[in-house]
Parts: C-alpha cells; structure tokens; sequence
C-alpha cells in the first residue's frame, strides 16, 4: 500500500471520533512563514520528505504561487499525529497573509476552531497580524501563537539569550494586548491570552525546521543556550533532530486547541442565528454524526477534472455520495457526486465525511463560497463578511471575439471562487470590469484568466473605486411619476458610522428574525419608532417606512424598492454607489390601478426623488484609502515620509522599534498606485512597507468637482453636473 | 389648437364623424399607441384612410418631453390621436393643462371606449358599476397570482352589489418574466401578447370559483362576441382574437339577468344566485 493511502485510511479511521479532531488555521503577516512552517507539518506526518521540507512549499500548489513566492489561495491539508498515546486528526488550513487576499482568511475561520498565528521573530507584530487575529476571534476561533524566524535573531542579529528573551516577551505582550481588546466584549469566552508557561506559545525557525515551547524544553532537557549554541555553530541539521519542529506545534495543537465538541458550542450561536432551541440546533452543538446534515461552504476551487470543488465545514450529520442537499439562496437541491479530505493540493474520495471534519465535495452546482449547504431546509449560516469592499477596478476585454463567452464565463466563476472580487458584465460594449482588493489581487486574477483558462485579454490600467455619501440631512423631495399620477416624498440624512459599522459586520440585515435586527439597529444607536419602520437594508443604506395606511403601498413597495436600489448603485454625481444614508419615505401618492402604478411609472419616479434628495443632502465624494506603514533606517526616513506626503498622505506617527524607524499614516488608494517602485528608489530598497485598506473617506472639496468630471468622462456621461450640485 | 380625438374601439372607422373632419383640418397629427392600439388597422390603413401622415410618439416622448407637440399646436392645429377616448385610462389631462398653461386652446373630440362597450355589449347598467380595475399579468407586481388590490377592488364592488369592469393587461415583447406590462411599452411595436379572456378568468377563478363573469370580446369590432358563466367554465374556453375584457357582475337586476342569459347564454341557476 502506497504511504499516501496509508494516510488517508488513517485518517478516515479517525473521522468520526470528534474528540481527537482538530480543525485548525495557520495565519499571519505576509511572509512570515506559515507555508514554511506547513511543510515541516506535512513532513512530520509523512506526507513529504524531510529534505525538501521548508523549501518545497508544498501547499502553495498553484504555480504562480511558486513564481510570486506567496500564497494567493488558502489550502487545505489533512494529517494525523500521536500526541499522548492517542493518534489525532488535524485538518488544516494554510491561509495566505498578503492583505489582498485577506477574504480567503476571514472564510477559513468559519471552518476551523483554532488559529496558529505566527509572528516574525525579526518583525514582530504587523498589521496584518492584528487583522488576522480580529478575523479568528469574531468567529470564535481560539488563537495560539508560534514566534519564527527565531534563527535570524542568533544568526543575523546575532543577538545573546537575554535580548533574545527580551524581544519574545515583548512580541507576546503585543499579541497579548490585542487579543486582550478583542475578546473584552465577548462573554462566551474566558481568558484566551497566550503564554509560554501555559504552553500556548512556541518558538522556532521553519526554515531550519526546530521549534520549541516550554513542555518540549521541558522533555528534551534544551534551554535558549543550547540552542544559541547549535545554532551558532551551524548545527541546524542536529538541532532539528533533536527538538524538530513539526513534533513541538502538532503537540501544541493537540493540547491547546479545543476539538469540534468543545468548540461547535460556542460557535454555533455565533455564527448561525436560527431557533436555538430547535433540534437542528442541538444537533450541531453536539456534532451529531447521525444528525441531519449540514455543511458551511467556505471555499470554491476549481479541479481541472472534476470541475468545481467546494470545500467547509461539516457541523453536522455525514456527508455522502449521492445526497440531495437544499443549498441555502437557490431553489431545488444539488446532488452529492463525490465526497472527500484535502492531501496537500489533491483531493482523496472516501465514503463519508462526518460532523466536525472539513469536506471537499463535488456536485454542488449552486453553492458558492458561504452557501449553507442541508439536508433539510434551513436557516441558513451568517454570511461570511468581508469588512473590506473593492477599492480598485480595472477593464478586462477579450482580444479575440470568439472568447467572449468564455471570458464572461470564467469572470462569473471568479467572482463565484472569490467573492471578494466584484464583476461587472457589460455585454453591449464587451468591456468588462473586475474590481478587487488591491492591485496584485487583479494582476493575480487577470493572469490566471490568461494562463489558466487559455483566454488572451487587454486589461485597462487600475482605476480606484469611488463612493457617494450625503454629508447632511434634507427637507422632504417629491418625487413624480412620468404620468404624474404618483408621487413619492423622502427625507434623506446620513447614517452614523457606527450603524454602517453594524450592517457591515452582517449585525443588522434583512436576512434576521425582525426583533433582532431591531434590537441590533438600536444598540447602533438607532430610535425605537425607527428601527420599527425598516423596510429595506441595501449595502450600507437603510429605507425606512414612515407612511400609514397608504391603500396600494404594499403592492408597489417591491418597485419602490427597484427605484430605490438603481438610484443608489448609480449615484447622481458621478454613477458610483452611495453608502451611508438613511432613506425615509414620508408619504406616498399613488394610482388607483395597478397598470398605472406599474414599473415605468414608480421606478423612475423614486430614483428621481433619491438622486435630488441625495443632493439636497449635500452628498459628496469619497475615496478609498489605506493606512501605510513603512519600516526604513534611520538616515531614509525623510524619504519615507515624503513618500508619503506626496501623495496626499497624512503621517500620523513615527517611532524607533529596534534599530529601525517606523512611519505610519494614511494616504488615499489612488495615489499609492505605483508606490512600490516609488519607496523602493526613494530608500536605495531598504525599507519594508505594508499597506492596508482603511475604507472611504470624504475627497477635499477643491478635488470633488475635478474628480467628479473625470469619472464622468470616464464613463460617457453628461459633462455637466446636475443640478443643484453646487456646495464645494 | 391642440385637438384631443378618440379614435374609438377598433379600427379606423370607429371614429366619429367630428373626429374625422378634425382630422382632416389637422396641419400636424401626432398619436401614441402605448395604451392600447385598434385591433382592426395599422398605421399605414389608418393614414390612408384620414389621408394624413401621422407622428407616433413613445411614452417618453408624451410624458417627459411633450414640447415638441406643444411647440407646433402654439400656431397651428394639432391633433393628439389615442385609441379609445384621449381621457380615459391613461389620462392626458397632464397635456391638455400644459398646453392650457402656454395659452394654447384645447378640446376634446371623444371616441367610444371599453367602458361604455363593457355596457352596452353585455346589457348591464352603466349605473350599477363600481371602481375599475386592471388585472395585469403574474410578476409584473413581483408577487404571483393576482395582486391583492385587484380582488379588493371586486370584493368591495360586490359587497355594495355593484359590477367590476377588469381591463385584461398587454404584456410587452423581448422582457424579462418580472417587467412585462404594458406599462413599460414605449412603442406599440413592442406590445405583444394581449391577455385573453380566459386567462383573466383562470387567474381569477382561484379565489372566487364559481363567480359569474362575462367575457367581453372585439368590442367595436363586426363580430363582437359576449359569454356569460362561472369564471372557472370561463377559463375552459377559449374567445379568439384580442382585445378581450372581463366583467365580473355584482346583483343583478332583473333585466340585466334576462339579458345576461339571451344575449350571453349564461346559465340560467347560475345568473339566478346573483339575482336580487
Ligand atoms: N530565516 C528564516 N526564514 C524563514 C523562516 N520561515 C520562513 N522563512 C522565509 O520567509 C519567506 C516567506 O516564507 P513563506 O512560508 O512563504 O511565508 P508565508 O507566511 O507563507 O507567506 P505568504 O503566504 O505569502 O503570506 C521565505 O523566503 C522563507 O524561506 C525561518 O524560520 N527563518
Ligand atoms: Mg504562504
């Protein structure tokens, strides 16, 4: 038998003993090691050799993830280790740390139930760090802490144990500090802090493939001293021997993460908001094998020979061949073809995969990364949100004709295997948009277009996103059908951040029971009356129904809505869509009969009266922005800082860490394109720099009218501004 | 001079006779056809036949931007052509004041329309109907079935023991299953499917089976044809060429049912129940 199969068959044995499961996620800063770190996993569980281990990558499978020498997609692997005489399963998940890819973390969260993150021994905490970690914890994922690269603090920076020990203390104070803040309002949570006497901390090099944590030390008898030593004097190959890696972080997995019937729950309630007392519900807090099933997809990917692939977390029942699933959002069930666990980039069938495992399954035609995906009809999961929207777009178009289906076909795929990514189909001009995260994020996809699906495309250049947002409250517009017969009054305010704050975090939605939407919008602040009159939540907008007893409103809200919706994707300055603004409808006047209260008489007539009451509102520009870190010696701070400041940017800190200077600030998106070339001359190459989307912010008015024309030029539009648009 | 004239019910003799010469005196005809349009002619007949050329205009072309016809009726005379009567259903009263408002004068020539046939076909009395209703087809509301103002309006007709006149909606070529009422048609090019009457009384008789109704069908026309029975018996057969309209009776009156039964073969139990 071959030693993968072995494998497999062990960990199938394994499946249906939920207590020495662990489902897990490895997650950090760009580069700081995670796939590195995965390779002496895998080589510890035999699934490649000892050799390449460290240098291989083996789940950065795709290959341009080897060419960039980062991870783009997260990857799934299953192996099992003996830790205390009992054998376990470890799922895991490698996820990528470049802050474009960031979607692909938040989504492997909702699988697992605990996060290894890793820090940079030489780096230390970086914001990515700190928005993996945010990621882990709202999913009610039990965080521990792996500090790398250890072997560049005794090599490189040749520092001695009690600088060593310095240095690690303070790193683990960080992450400390912040799981400290995000965990304060959580109550179904104790003390989730890490320390090295509890075991929840280890140390090492994945290159070098040694690690060590206070119960290794412990057993293996090596202090910090011995390890300087060996390390030292180039000693690696034995150090690895006698303290490797792999044992010491799957010991700590195994103590230290919580299996699936400690976690699902605590989870469950978290992130599913159904009847909590119903059975199906007890079913899943239990990891009920015998239970109904119920899985959350989190991740498409695509098999060159079995076609889509969807891969989650199965929270209860067991997963087979052949099943008829419900997929939550679409109508009739998908059959079940195969049933399968992740060995590194491939894929192993086996009969069934039960509660408390993650899946890969074939046949599910209609989900989609965050689909809930059961044997009966169900409320379905919390979706998965993403806080960061689109910030950037570009123009793909196909440079032969005959592709053009093809094309339309593989960019409504991606945006399917990567829901971060926003595709606009324009089938009249043929010019397509694909917006995303940031820069690599579309060069990534846009090449896979082109290498993968075999499709030759001509990109434009990158534009930034913008947004439409009213900065005041207006007096009530009235709105007027073309036949004049109806009519519609509205107010329009802005809403507050911290109610946008709340929809985007998926706290208030359309999707939830009434109550708790109300109750929801009421702790952001929102009034009781109200919260009692939402009608529609669209993106970060609310509708509210003030009206009373209008004969004919109910049978027209569902248009007043249409109208609603056009005027907010396209706002009145420059067709980009508004966020942030509170809609109420006062008063409505309508048509006795229904023909004459059509589609072609209140659509238009609402989107009307939401575009002048936009303006009445002062609505205004904004831009995204991102928050800009840059790590320089000393004698290129000026320079850095000036890169920043040119570019719009606002420095809002600078400070020693190490023998480095630290600058920080924010600078808008669109000025940051192109800034790598840019630090990189400017600081001879020697700073590191890590930006960050921060969201939109209100453009200066000297640049809203400006900005405005040229989108407006951009898109074919009138030139002109519309009227009354008149405040910069 | 602006002249509103009803062409009336179906083709292009259906006219009368001061429309006719109103026509004939016209420097400018301008029409729309996204209401409703004459079953019996085209365009090409209806010009030949008032030896005029006229100017169809879309809905947009009315509603949003009706300077151009106002423009020419400030020093000539124009003629504004719609099927049926100019006032009736889709109002153009909104026309008529605007050109009231730019000291243009206006009348009024009418054309016989859907409610008057809707009486004199089926010998029910004009005094004894209630509010009017539009049945349109399933989606347009984005709620399936029969939109519930629909049914109150029938409901509350009968409740007073008054008639229901339901006019059969136009469904408009090329869209999507959920934007398909004559509502959104800018040209009468685009007007495709007219909904017949046993449709109307399959779509009805879900909530009130064995109700009277009677299909009025080709008002106007030389072979207008009128049936009376339970809607469900209705929506079993099948009336032939459009346009159709339904009447769904409240009490009737005794020479209302004599009439309902000889001139419509209603069933004579069933026309017995309904009357008082
Ligand atoms: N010196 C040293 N280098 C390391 C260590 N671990 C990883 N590296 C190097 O750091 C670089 C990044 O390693 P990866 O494992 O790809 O990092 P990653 O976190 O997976 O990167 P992304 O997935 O792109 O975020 C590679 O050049 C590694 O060889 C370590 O322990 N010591
Ligand atoms: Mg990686």
């Amino acid at each position: 038998m071959g030693r993968r199969k072995k494998i497999v068959q062990e960990c199938e044995k394994l499946m249906d003993k939920p207590e020495q499961i662990r489902n897990i996620a490895i997650a950090a800063h760009v580069d700081h090691g995670k796939t590195t770190l995965s390779d002496n996993l895998l080589a510890g569980a035999g699934m490649i050799s000892d050799e390449t281990a460290g240098q291989q990558l083996a789940m950065d499978t795709k290959e341009d993830e080897q060419e960039r020498g980062i991870t783009i997609d997260a990857a799934n692997v299953s192996m099992t280790h003996e830790y205390e005489d009992r054998n376990h399963l470890i799922n895991l998940i490698d996820t990528p740390g470049h802050v474009d890819f960031g979607g692909d973390v938040t989504r492997a969260m909702r699988a697992v139930d605990g996060a290894l993150v890793v820090v940079d021994a030489v780096e230390g905490a970086m914001p990515q760090t700190e928005t993996v970690l945010r990621q882990a914890l709202r999913e009610g994922v039990k965080p521990a802490l792996f500090i790398n690269k250890v072997d560049r603090l005794i090599s490189e920076l040749q520092e001695g144990p009690q600088e060593m020990q310095q240095r690690l203390l303070k790193v683990i104070r960080n992450v400390n500090e912040l799981i400290r803040g995000m965990t304060e309002d959580m109550d179904d949570v104790d003390d989730w802090t890490v320390s090295v006497e509890d075991g929840t901390v280890g140390f090492g090099s994945a290159l070098y493939k040694w690690g060590v944590s206070m119960p290794s030390m412990q057993a293996t008898g090596l202090d910090f001293g011995d390890i300087i030593d060996l390390e030292q004097n180039d000693k690696r190959q034995e150090l690895h021997e006698r303290t490797p890696l792999s044992d010491v972080v799957l010991d700590m997995v195994c103590e230290h993460f919580p299996d699936p019937l400690d976690a699902q729950p605590r989870r469950i309630p978290r992130i599913w908001r159904g009847d909590a007392e119903s059975e199906l519900a007890e079913q899943m807090r239990l990891v009920d094998d015998d239970g109904e099933v119920v899985l959350m997809v989190t991740d498409i990917g695509i098999d060159p020979h079995a076609g889509e692939v969807a891969s989650g977390r199965v929270f209860a029942g067991g997963l087979e061949k052949g099943q008829e699933l419900y997929v939550s959002g679409t109508a009739g069930k998908n059959r079940v073809q195969s049933v399968g666990i992740y060995m590194g980039g491939e894929r192993e069938e086996v009969e069934r995969v039960p509660a408390g495992n993650i899946a890969a399954v074939t046949g599910l035609r209609d989900a989609i990364a965050g689909s809930t995906v059961s044997s009966v009809e169900m409320t379905p999961f919390e979706s998965i949100e993403h806080i960061s929207e689109p910030v950037i777009t570009k123009s793909v178009e196909a440079k032969n004709m005959d592709d053009l289906p093809k094309l339309i076909e593989t960019l409504r795929r991606v945006s399917k295997e990567d829901p971060t990514i926003q595709i606009t189909i324009n089938e009249d001009t043929g010019e397509h948009l694909i917006s995303g995260q940031g820069e690599l994020h579309l060069e990534v996809q846009t090449q896979r277009i082109e290498s993968e699906q075999g499709i030759p495309v001509i990109t434009g250049e990158p534009i930034v996103v913008f947004r439409e947002q009213p900065t005041g409250a207006c007096e009530t517009v009235e709105g007027i059908s073309p036949n004049r017969h109806n009519r519609f009054y509205i107010t329009i305010e802005p809403l507050s951040d911290e109610l946008v704050e709340t929809i985007q975090l998926g706290e208030a939605s359309m999707d939830m029971p009434e109550l708790e939407r109300r109750e929801a919008l009421q702790e952001a602040g929102m009034d009781k009356d109200t919260s009692q009159n939402v009608e529609h939540i669209y993106g970060t907008n609310i509708l509210i129904d003030d009206t009373k007893g209008i004969q004919h409103l109910n049978e027209t809200m569902e248009l007043v809505i249409e109208g609603l919706e056009e005027a907010l994707d396209d706002g009145p300055l420059a067709a980009e869509p508004v966020q942030g603004s509170l809609i109420r409808l006062h008063d409505a006047r309508l048509h006795e009969d229904a023909i004459h209260r059509g589609p072609a008489q209140v659509i238009p007539a609402v989107r009307n009266a939401v575009h002048r009451g936009l303006i009445a509102a002062r609505v205004k520009l904004l831009e995204p922005i991102q928050n800009v870190r840059i790590d320089v010696p000393n004698e290129h701070m000026g320079a850095a800082s000036g890169e920043i400041q040119g570019r719009r940017g606002r420095v809002d800190d600078m400070y020693q860490e190490g023998d480095l200077m630290v600058v920080e600030g924010i600078a808008p998106v669109d000025e940051m394109i192109g800034f790598s070339s840019d630090i990189r001359s400017a600081t001879e190459g020697r700073a590191s720099w890590n930006t960050e989307n921060a969201g939109f912010q209100v453009m200066s008015n000297s640049l809203q009218e400006e900005t405005m024309k040229e989108i407006r030029e951009r898109k074919g539009m009138k030139l002109e501004l519309p009227e009354g648009v008149d405040y910069f | 001079m602006l002249s509103f004239v009803g062409l009336g019910l179906w083709d292009e003799r259906s006219v009368t006779v001061e429309g006719r010469e109103t026509l004939r005196g016209a420097d400018r005809v301008f029409a729309e056809f996204y209401t409703s349009r004459l079953m019996g002619s085209s365009l090409d007949e209806l010009e030949a036949f008032h030896d005029c050329a006229i100017e169809v205009r879309d809905r947009a072309g009315v509603e949003q931007d009706p300077d151009p016809i106002l423009d020419a009726a400030a020093d000539a005379d124009v003629v504004f052509l719609t099927a049926g009567d100019t006032m009736i259903s889709t109002t153009h009263v909104d026309l008529r004041m605007r050109a009231e408002e730019r000291g243009i004068d206006t009348r009024v020539v009418h054309g016989t329309t859907a409610e008057a046939a809707a009486s004199s076909l089926t010998g029910l009395q004009n005094y004894r109907f209630g509010k009017a209703t539009t049945l349109p087809f399933p989606f347009v509301h984005a709620s399936d079935g029969v939109p519930g103002s629909v049914l109150d309006t029938i409901a509350d007709n009968r409740e007073r023991g008054l008639h229901t006149l339901v006019f059969l909606d136009i469904k408009v070529k090329g869209s999507s299953t959920d934007r398909r009422n004559a509502d959104l048609a800018t040209d009468e090019r685009e007007l495709e499917e007219f909904m017949p009457a046993d449709y109307a009384a399959e779509l009805l008789s879900e909530a009130l089976p064995e109700t009277l109704g009677v299909a009025v069908c080709r008002a106007g026309s030389p072979d207008p044809l009128v049936v009376a029975d339970s809607l469900s018996a209705l929506a079993e057969r099948s009336f032939g060429d459009p346009l159709h309209l339904l009447v769904v009776p409240g009490d009737l009156h005794l020479l209302e049912a004599d009439a309902l039964r000889e001139l419509a073969g209603a069933p004579a139990a069933l026309v017995d129940e309904h009357t008082v």
